[in-house]
């Protein structure tokens, strides 16, 4: 704190200094341009100022899951990111979770198996919210509706410890309301790209630190949508299916 | 679940569900609801037998003596808000109907030439698309009888025609790119004429909301009260422009390559062209040859499954009852196999058999003549209905005509006539007896979509249920 509001009285100096040789830009506007590094602004800004903003310019929660596209590459090995808020958040809450998928190990590989476009899944206790991250091919509602299908027992233990969960079993008579529940609690991918993010903005005057450099659409979106996946994930070769792949390995698909 | 339902009367439905009327023409008519009170009263006129100013919506049946036109409505998520339906009610229909069409646009491969934003009238304004209306006859004239009753009295007060479209058969069951269609379809335990057809028998849930359902232990959602949802359906309704010159050109180019190709003569070897059709020359035959695998099925409709090597097979061979057991008959991307895997082994093993679509369908536009090839519109103007839009007709165009990931071996390319195919990258595989297969490449995009809706076809009770909503 006090390094850092030191740094910052010493950059206003050196502010002035500049301003003094170029002429052409007042010290005021510079200081507001590097406000965002003072604590005293970040203060304000996270309290009063972004929920200030924020209330004069609404913004819905961006829809979660991965862009559609069109490109075959694009639409396999997808990113799911379920953050979902536990009934009982207490250690006692928590160990039901846990032993909920503990319980159903066979019936989830059994599930991975005939659904047949899941690459990865695996759940994670996140404070009082239990995740399931997974990588799938394909469409999101193919993929949910088919497991639906295959263990919709497994995924009705697992939603009953949530908050709303009641609401959407038996999963499997309420198909539609579960894959858009699901949808809803699936976080929003933020762009790949700085350029995407940044396109809607482009202020050529910009400096390193300056917050017009930073995307105000994200920054409203994080005012609205606290849990968002950066990204739509990374890959260390190009995409291909869960079947390709066990079928190039001869491992059966 | 909603409250029990008595015993399954077919005669409840629309006619052009469960099984087609295979007459010669179509116009379907786009309307927007103007005046709810009006629409409600004649959706209710057409719902209830019709009148001297109102046609009757055809009711499944079987008919003994032909009538002179069938007539049948399917409404859109505008449209049936725009009738009235509260918001309660509306929130109970899926989310891909809720969001229409257009907004589904790139998962279902709408891009480019394609996108809605390339529709012409009336599909260009898709938030006033609302009620589309189908009639069926034999001849023009009584289309035309039919749409000047649907320009007058309470038709004309409460619906706004937003523009037409036209489908005629021009030889019978062929279609544009010259196949024989018309003739697989999902079959009915309850419809007696589909007892003996070798199909398999799909469940009535596959087509109608309210009955079980291909997938073990799933229901769709059937929106209440129960009369408004229960053996109701959805339709994606299609306009698909074929670029017919672009597909006989293909044909071409790919024979002209096998031809060079020493593995053509594999493909068919030298002196064997006269089992394709008689006297064809070497380069008709192989684009024959061709032309079956990209579909599955010979121009004629023989199914390459039963008889991979010859449009001609004696004795004949069953046109519907076939499986993909023998896996190297018929290419793993031909169309048929890929919009409809049969028994083959696929990817996603638990929705076997349950992606099923029901086709309806007409060509529009003259017959192409490639003496005299010309610019005119012409394709398929298309019906494909089910229980579910999200689980059929979207998983068949998104993950299996345009992904291909049923199967690891066309995973990655798009369906050869349907596909959003780009020459720079599409490709498709022609499997070889003696295993590694020609891989064609270079396919253009031949069919583009031209404008559609889905649409909701309500049953007749549901159909009087919406005309009698209160006043709005
Ligand atoms: C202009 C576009 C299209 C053309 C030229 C076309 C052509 C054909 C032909 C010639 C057949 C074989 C006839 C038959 O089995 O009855 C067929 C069957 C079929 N098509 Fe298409 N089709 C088109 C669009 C579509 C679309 C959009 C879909 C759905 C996603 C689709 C799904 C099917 C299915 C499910 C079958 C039956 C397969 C089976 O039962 O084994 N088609 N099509």
């Amino acid at each position: 704190m006090s390094i850092r509001s030191a740094s910052a009285a010493l950059r206003l100096v050196r502010l002035r200094g500049a301003e003094a040789m170029s002429g052409s830009v007042g010290w005021l506007e510079r200081v507001v341009d590097r406000l965002p590094d003072s604590p005293v602004f970040q203060f304000l800004a996270r309290h009063v100022l972004v929920p200030f903003w924020a209330w004069r310019t609404p913004v819905a929660v961006a829809e979660g899951g991965p862009v559609m596209t069109i490109a075959p590459g694009d639409n396999v090995q997808r990113m799911m990111n379920l953050v979902m808020k536990l009934k009982d958040p207490s250690p006692i809450g928590r160990a039901k979770a846990a032993l909920a998928i503990a319980q159903n190990v066979d019936e989830i590989y059994a599930g991975l198996n005939n659904v047949g476009t899941v690459h990865f899944a695996r759940f994670v206790l996140v404070g009082d919210h239990l995740c399931m991250f997974s990588v799938y091919d394909g469409d999101f509602t193919n993929y949910i509706r088919d497991f639906i299908a295959t263990i919709g027992s497994v995924f009705d233990a697992v939603v009953a410890l949530i908050d709303g969960g009641d609401a959407v079993i038996p999963t499997e008579q309420n198909v539609e309301a579960f894959i858009d529940w699901v949808h809803a609690r699936d976080l929003y991918q933020v762009p790949d790209l700085a350029t995407d993010l940044l396109n809607q903005q482009r202020d050529g005057s910009a400096t390193e630190t300056d917050i017009r450099r930073l995307p105000r659409a994200l920054i409203l979106q994080l005012q609205a949508n606290p849990n968002v996946s950066l990204g739509s994930g990374y890959r260390a070769y190009p995409g291909f299916s869960a079947a390709q792949l066990r079928h190039r390995l001869e491992v059966g698909w | 679940m909603s409250a029990m339902q008595g015993a399954f009367d077919p005669s409840e439905l629309q006619g052009n569900i469960l099984r087609g009327y295979r007459r010669a023409a179509v116009r379907y008519a786009v309307f927007e609801v103007v005046k709810p009170v009006a629409a409600r009263r004649w959706l209710g006129r057409s719902a209830s037998g019709g009148d001297a100013e109102v046609p009757a919506v055809t009711p499944e049946r079987s008919w003994s003596v032909r009538p002179d036109y069938c007539f049948n409505v399917g409404l859109t998520f505008a449209g049936l808000r725009a009738l009235g339906l509260g918001a309660a009610m509306l929130a109970q229909f899926p989310g891909e109907f809720a969001a229409g069409m257009v907004r589904r646009a790139v998962k279902l491969g709408d891009v480019g030439t394609s996108a809605p934003e390339c529709w012409p009238a009336p599909f260009d304004q898709p938030a006033r698309v609302h009620l589309v209306a189908a009639i069926y006859a034999d001849d023009g004239a009584h289309l035309d009888a039919v749409q000047r009753l649907l320009e007058q009295g309470d038709a004309a007060q409460g619906l706004r025609l937003m523009g037409i479209r036209n489908g005629g058969n021009f030889d019978g069951d062929f279609v544009h790119f010259g196949y024989r269609d018309n003739i697989s379809q999902p079959r009915f335990a309850e419809i007696a004429e589909h007892a003996d057809l070798g199909e398999p028998i799909a469940p009535l849930g596959m087509a109608l909301l309210g009955h079980s359902t291909g997938l073990e232990g799933v229901s769709w959602r059937v929106p209440q009260p129960s009369v408004l949802g229960h053996n109701g359906c959805f339709n994606a309704f299609r306009i698909l422009a074929q670029d017919v010159a672009g597909f006989e050109g293909y044909l071409d180019q790919t024979a002209e390559q096998l031809l060079a190709d020493p593995r053509g003569a594999v493909l068919l070897p030298p002196g064997d062209e006269g089992r394709i059709g008689a006297g064809l020359t070497r380069r008709a035959a192989l684009r024959e040859v061709v032309a079956a695998a990209l579909c599955g099925r010979w121009r004629n409709g023989v199914p390459l499954a039963l008889s991979p090597e010859t449009p001609n097979p004696e004795p004949a061979v069953s046109l519907t009852a076939f499986d993909y057991t023998d896996d190297r008959r018929c290419p793993v991307g031909a169309h048929i196999r890929r919009s409809n895997p049969r028994g083959a082994k696929i990817v996603q093993r638990v929705a076997s058999h349950t992606r099923r679509l029901i086709r309806r369908g007409m060509p529009y536009g003259p017959r192409f003549d490639p003496d005299r090839p010309d610019h005119v519109e012409r394709g398929l103007l298309g019906n494909f209905i089910g229980a579910s839009l999200g689980a059929q007709f979207e998983a068949v165009m998104y993950d299996w005509v345009n992904l291909g990931l049923q199967d690891p071996r066309i995973t990655g390319s798009n369906d050869p006539i349907l596909g959003v195919n780009d020459p720079a990258t599409s490709w498709f595989d022609l499997p070889l007896r003696d295993g590694k297969p020609i891989r064609l490449a270079g396919l253009p995009r031949f069919v583009t979509t031209r404008g559609g809706a889905y649409l909701f076809l309500p049953s007749l009770p549901a159909l009087k249920f919406l005309a009698s909503l209160s006043p709005v």
